[in-house]
């Protein structure tokens, strides 16, 4: 078992690369995921994640180490999340990058920079499409809330932390999420 | 008892997270609601098919990720630093310079010399018109020199008159 992340994170504030990539190697299937999830399209979740990992190596030395590393990093991710979506909600207005009609054979608008063939094109748009469909009546602390305790395992007080509201706050959004959940998945 | 339907709970209990108190009576309460036992079918249900559509997105080339990665990193240290907001201990030092130069110079313009005094303008009046009065008679300034020599004139008579030349003819006579 190798540092603890709290361990890796006080060597990043010195400026240990290692101690950075280990960290980077460590969360960064998560990291895309949960973006991927809040933010619904690739190439944005890919920026956003490793903005996040920037942010982290910037602001290493003010982690407080009583504090769960994992809480705090996500914290950062999912700000950077939010900020984005916020930012760009006047320009996905006029060109929708996926939708319910979107047709799955149609090339993509932003594909991403590794170019995968037509065929991995198509069964990742799929992929996404079914995500955003299921997450897209959610609003985005909603969405937050249930990707933190499906993906993470982080209990309701966490989330709270990560969403810097109430513990009450966060059950409510976790209800709600599941609740319409329920309702898109039941349909499908 | 609650006194309604906890649904509130099931997420935190599917996580695990309620103790064991807390998890027993809702255990209880599911097996007696079949509103509430369905509900939490339903949310387990919900939440294990979205934990597999998150399961499904294609993840990207890692190498590939963590080099661009690096990349960016090494972009943002090496650019020139953007113009930082000037801090509030700054603004205060600034504020602070200021007032001080402002009470330097009030400091000074108060230990100027202070104008003469309306008496003293007066007495310095009375000169003034006596300047003023000897200027009006400027024919008499422009000619002082021909007064000086009117002194000498005047005092013809004391002085001494010069020897008279010697003449040829005595010398011959």
């Amino acid at each position: 078992m190798g540092p603890s992340d709290e361990e890796l994170c006080a060597r990043i504030a010195e400026r240990d690369a290692e101690a950075f990539d280990l960290i980077v190697e460590r969360h960064q299937a998560r990291a895309y995921r949960l973006a991927c999830s809040i933010l619904g399209n690739e190439a944005d979740a890919r920026d956003v994640s490793q903005d996040a990992f920037i942010r982290l190596y910037e602001a290493a030395h003010s982690f407080d180490r009583r504090a769960r590393f994992s809480t705090w990093f996500y914290r950062i991710l999912v700000n950077l999340c939010i900020d984005h979506r916020r930012r760009n909600r006047w320009w996905r207005r006029f060109v929708p990058l996926t939708g319910p009609d979107d047709d799955p054979d149609a090339p993509a608008i932003d594909p991403p920079s590794t170019e995968p063939g037509p065929l991995e094109e198509a069964l990742r748009n799929q992929s996404m499409e079914r995500l955003n469909r299921a997450l897209g009546g959610l609003s985005p602390h909603q969405r937050t809330a249930v990707l933190l305790q499906i993906q993470q395992g982080f209990t309701s007080k966490e989330i709270a932390a990560v969403l810097n509201c109430s513990e009450n706050t966060a059950r409510v959004h976790l209800h709600r999420a599941i609740n319409q959940l329920k309702k898109v998945l039941k349909d499908k | 008892m609650w006194s309604r339907h906890p649904e509130i709970v099931f997420a935190p209990y599917l996580n695990g997270e309620l103790d064991a108190e807390e998890s027993r009576r809702l255990q209880e309460h599911v097996e007696g609601c079949a509103r509430c036992s369905e509900g939490l079918a339903e949310a387990k249900s919900a939440m294990d098919r979205l934990a597999r559509e998150i399961d499904q997105i294609a993840e990207p080339d890692w190498v590939v990720y963590r080099a661009e990665l690096h990349r960016k990193l090494n972009a943002r240290r090496y650019r020139a630093p953007a113009r930082r907001w000037t801090p509030r201990w700054a603004w205060a030092s600034v504020a602070t310079a200021a007032a001080a130069t402002a009470a330097i110079a009030l400091t000074l313009a108060l230990s100027r010399p202070q104008p003469p005094a309306v008496e003293q303008l007066a007495l310095e009046g009375g000169w003034a018109d006596a300047d003023i009065g000897l200027l009006q008679d400027y024919p008499v300034v422009e000619h002082l020199d021909l007064l000086e020599n009117y002194d000498v004139i005047e005092n013809l008579d004391s002085l001494t008159p010069a020897e008279p030349p010697q003449h040829h003819e005595s010398r011959s006579s």
